[in-house]
């Protein structure tokens, strides 16, 4: 099993790294990923949120339904955690 | 960005992560844990991200430790790997 | 050389990535694999995040006092990308909610057959 998920992951890790090959060099300004949607966040989140910090502009005003999917997903981690940990105790009790 | 102190804590980060799984006791592993994701604080410092370093500071270091220290309090420290 | 600079991180976070990988699908330890989760999932989260880094003269995406009050134009250059940090933080909270629920499993499993050993938990199945 060691060795059989050691050559998994070494084979898998080839790959991404021939995929690597492909993207832009780090750290490069003109990137496709910092061209087309961030633009237009940096240049108006002054004039439409006023607010100086974008990260928190963009979480609260512009994507504020993400935030919102984000409290559900907590939501039911923390109710499936309490069912998971609250049903043994209840057997526990169950048998004295 | 400072390209020694990048190379230094990425061979930090690499170090943490090969150590907490080769480690043989549980608590032991989920410190270095912890300190692996402090190491990844300082990494995303260093990388702009200030927002997902404070984040991660208290959500990933702080409340993901204490979960995983309490798990391992309810079972057991002891593994063969 | 210079191709070694532009793409050495990214090797760094597949080398992370893939350790994470190795421990999940390798080791015979429930907690060890819920740690090889946590790995996998910080590897990916930092490869977004560099993936907003520009080199050059951009700063973290704070507007500054004299940007704020429209002394001159705001250039997109300036910043950094504020969006994969965004996701970023989402990212974050809800890898903490599925080490939760991972970790509320494990125990269930622990009290169930008073092992965290997958095989010895296989072999306790049959």
């Amino acid at each position: 099993m060691k060795t059989v998920g050691l050559i998994v992951s070494m084979i898998v890790g080839a790959f991404l790294i021939y995929g690597t090959m492909d993207m832009p060099d780090w750290g490069d300004p003109n990137s496709p990923a910092s061209l087309h949607v961030s633009p237009r966040y940096i240049m108006n989140t002054e004039t439409e949120t006023a607010t100086p910090n974008i990260v928190t502009a963009v979480l609260a005003d512009y994507r504020g339904y993400d935030t919102l999917g984000e409290t559900v997903v907590i939501f039911t981690a923390g109710m499936a955690c309490v069912l998971l940990l609250r049903r043994r105790n209840k057997f526990k009790k169950n048998r004295g | 960005m400072i390209i020694t102190f990048d190379i230094i804590i990425l061979l930090f980060v690499v170090m943490c992560a090969v150590a907490a799984i080769t480690v043989k006791d549980l608590l032991s592993a989920v410190m270095i844990l912890g300190a692996y994701s402090f190491f990844m604080c300082l990494m995303w410092t260093q990388l702009g991200a200030v927002d997902v370093a404070f984040t991660e500071a208290s959500v990933g270091a702080g409340i993901g430790t204490i979960l995983f220290i309490a798990a391992v309090m309810k079972t057991t420290r002891r593994t063969r790997d | 050389m210079d191709f070694i600079i532009a793409k050495y991180n990214y090797w760094i976070y597949i080398i992370l990535m893939m350790i994470g990988f190795y421990a999940m699908i390798a080791k015979n330890n429930l907690i060890k694999k819920i740690i090889g989760m946590n790995i996998f999932q910080t590897a990916i989260i930092l490869f977004f995040v560099s993936i907003a880094y520009k080199k050059g003269d951009a700063t973290l995406p704070i507007l500054t006092y004299a940007d704020a009050h429209g002394a001159h134009a705001i250039r997109a250059a300036q910043y950094m990308n504020p969006l994969p940090h965004v996701l970023m933080l989402t990212a974050i909270v809800v890898s903490i909610a599925t080490l939760g629920v991972a970790l509320a499993i494990a125990i269930m499993m622990y009290k169930k057959y008073h092992t965290l050993e997958e095989d010895e938990i296989l072999k306790a199945i049959k």
